[in-house]
């Protein structure tokens, strides 16, 4: 089919709105390469300087860590519980399975600084506020709704009546959800926790009303804008995307090779 | 090897019955076959009998035990669906040696009883293939040496040729009924082909809307069905009217075409089956349908002819 105009323009505006988001993202990155004091555009040269201050600051470290930790244990818990109720929920013929599902998805789709909100008053009462625990607990939350939506993908298309046969044939529903169906959705579960694990590590709205003392990478970059606008910021935030960058390329990377990209993101 | 009752056996979906009150019982190396439309509940009451559902209401015994509420992996069963549902990832190998797995099988044991196996449905070479590199008969034999490998109480097949084409369908048909009588399983196949329920089974249960309309040896099933429902799934019926308002099914291979004598009828349409030819008929308004064997010289569209049979080759259905 010939390209009308009016899908041209349509192209055309839809390249315009992507370069208006990016674009700003994009000159993060030559900055956080300058040898200047202070944020400037143009950079005058070429440094590591910030790159160096960053990885030698010691509260800097301290905050990669918090957040490597805390996206590692809290993606695995997310991979887990929503993987498990992803299974219930398309597996399953119980009554309320709609209500269930919303619950589940409720994370993703109210707005997150209600969410926060929420936790916060919540976590007070239960004495999880600047815990540790607190913040897994809040971060797996957070992460279960992306995890349901790949793994459900997942699930779905895998035909039961071969997991019915593994069990009529003597597995148990855990040798038979080991040894046929993971192995069956491993590239999904894969691009569930990297989804996960970003999720957490990106987080800052729910982190900064519950974190209390911790600090994590969203939340110190937050910190450090507002009280002086020092240029290892652009450094953090480069890494941060070239992480992202690479995670999400693997993980659709992933999701293609199994053929569930499409149906996932629709 | 066991026989399997089912007592009263009920499935229902709210208000829909999808199996009404069936009562079955098997015998102990029987073939028997459930034969019904699609919709009519046969995979339903699969499922109900290897324990992957369970009734609304009744019991099912298998070997005498009340197996009624427990879950798939105690029934002993083995399953064939018409997907094969192999295990996508596993060579065909390691899908037959799976049920020997979960039952501890030493490892010597296990390579024997799998190689076996596959020899019995003429697999032995294939052993380290991928479902997805086999054919659809292939795949199909490969869950059938998994459904039986392990030496199940029963066997539980769901229309299990039916995505094969008719060629390779008849060949594993004959297969199928060989090993089913070497290995002496008591076996149930659903099937809505009626041909293959009448070459395979000894015996057919016919199901409508979830409700069992006739269990009988093949033969039986089709002279003397049970009613109108299972005159007509059951091959092709001719209704005639016999005394008293009464109706009657005879089959096609029981009316003679003569010259006169009988009731006056003009050729149709004639098909040529191979060793039969099929005529239809049109009897002043009333359809009939003969069938003849393909000797000397057969009749021609608009040939007049005239219709006998004998009366004891009418089965009255209502
Ligand atoms: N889980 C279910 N919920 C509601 N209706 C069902 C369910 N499973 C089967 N049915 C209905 O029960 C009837 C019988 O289904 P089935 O046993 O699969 O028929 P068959 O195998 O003879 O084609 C169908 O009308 C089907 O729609
Ligand atoms: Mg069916």
């Amino acid at each position: 089919m010939k390209p009308t105009l009016a899908s041209r323009l349509v192209a055309a505006t839809g390249i315009a709105a992507l370069a208006f988001l990016v674009l700003p993202l994009l000159i993060v990155v030559p900055m956080s390469f300058s040898s200047a004091r202070s944020l400037s555009f143009p950079p005058p040269g070429f440094s590591l300087r910030w790159y160096v201050g960053f990885f030698g600051d010691e509260r800097w470290m301290e905050a990669l860590w918090t957040s490597l930790a805390l996206a590692f244990i809290s993606s695995i818990f997310a991979v887990v519980l929503g993987g498990l109720a992803a299974y219930g929920l398309r597996r399953g013929t119980f009554r309320g399975r709609d209500v269930q599902e919303g619950n589940f998805m409720a994370p993703l789709i109210v707005p997150t600084i209600i969410a926060a909100v929420a936790m916060y008053l919540g976590f007070a009462k239960a004495n999880l506020l600047g815990t540790f625990a607190g913040l897994v607990l809040a971060h797996t939350v957070l992460s279960v709704p992306l995890v349901m939506m790949v793994l459900g993908v997942a699930i779905r298309s895998f035909d039961v009546r071969i997991e019915q046969v593994g069990w009529s044939l003597g597995g148990s529903w855990f040798y038979t959800a080991r040894t046929v169906l993971l192995p069956n959705i491993a590239p999904s579960l894969f691009a569930a926790w990297i989804f996960a694990f970003i999720g957490s590590f990106d987080e800052v709205i729910v982190t900064s009303f519950i974190a209390g003392t911790y600090e994590t990478i969203p939340k110190k970059m937050f910190n450090e804008l507002i009280l002086e606008v020092n240029p290892t910021i652009t450094a953090v935030a480069t890494l941060l995307m070239a992480f992202t960058i690479l995670a999400l390329g693997l993980s659709a990377w992933m999701l293609h090779r199994a053929g569930k990209l499409r149906e996932t993101m629709l | 090897m066991t026989d399997i009752r089912l007592e009263a056996i009920s499935k229902h979906y709210g208000a829909f019955k999808a199996a009404d009150n069936v009562d079955l019982a098997v015998a102990q190396g029987e073939f028997v076959t459930i034969l019904g439309p699609s919709g009519s509940g046969k995979t339903t009451l699969l499922s109900l009998i290897a324990g992957l559902n369970q009734p609304t209401t009744g019991r099912i015994l298998i070997g005498g035990r009340d197996v009624t509420g427990s879950p798939p992996q105690q029934r002993n069963v083995g399953l064939v669906f018409q997907s094969y549902a192999l295990f996508p990832h596993m060579s065909v190998f390691d899908n037959v040696a799976f049920p020997l797995r979960v039952r501890k099988t030493p490892p010597d044991a296990l390579r024997a009883k799998v190689m076996a196996a596959l020899e019995l449905v003429q697999l032995q070479g294939l052993a380290n293939r991928r479902p997805a590199q086999l054919s659809g008969g292939q795949q199909q034999r490969v869950a059938l040496a998994r459904a039986f490998v392990f030496e199940p109480d029963i066997l539980l097949l769901d229309e299990p040729l039916g995505a094969l084409d008719r060629k390779l369908r008849e060949e594993l048909q004959v297969e199928l009924k060989q090993l089913q009588r070497r290995i002496g399983v008591t076996t149930i196949l659903v099937t809505h082909d009626q041909e293959e329920a009448l070459s395979l089974s000894d015996r057919v249960m016919v199901l409508d809307r979830g409700q069992v309309q006739q269990i009988a040896a093949p033969q039986e099933a089709y002279l003397r069905p049970a009613n109108k429902f299972v005159a007509d799934f059951l091959g092709i019926a001719n209704f005639v009217q016999l005394p008293g308002g009464r109706e009657g099914v005879i089959r096609p291979e029981r009316i003679r075409l003569a010259a006169s004598g009988g009731l006056a009828a003009k050729v149709v349409e004639a098909v040529y089956l191979g060793q039969t030819i099929r005529y239809h008929l049109d009897a002043g308004g009333t359809g009939f349908v003969a069938a003849a064997p393909f000797v000397g010289q057969p009749h021609a569209i608009g040939d007049s002819v005239s219709l006998t049979w004998d009366e004891a080759d009418v089965w009255p259905v209502a």
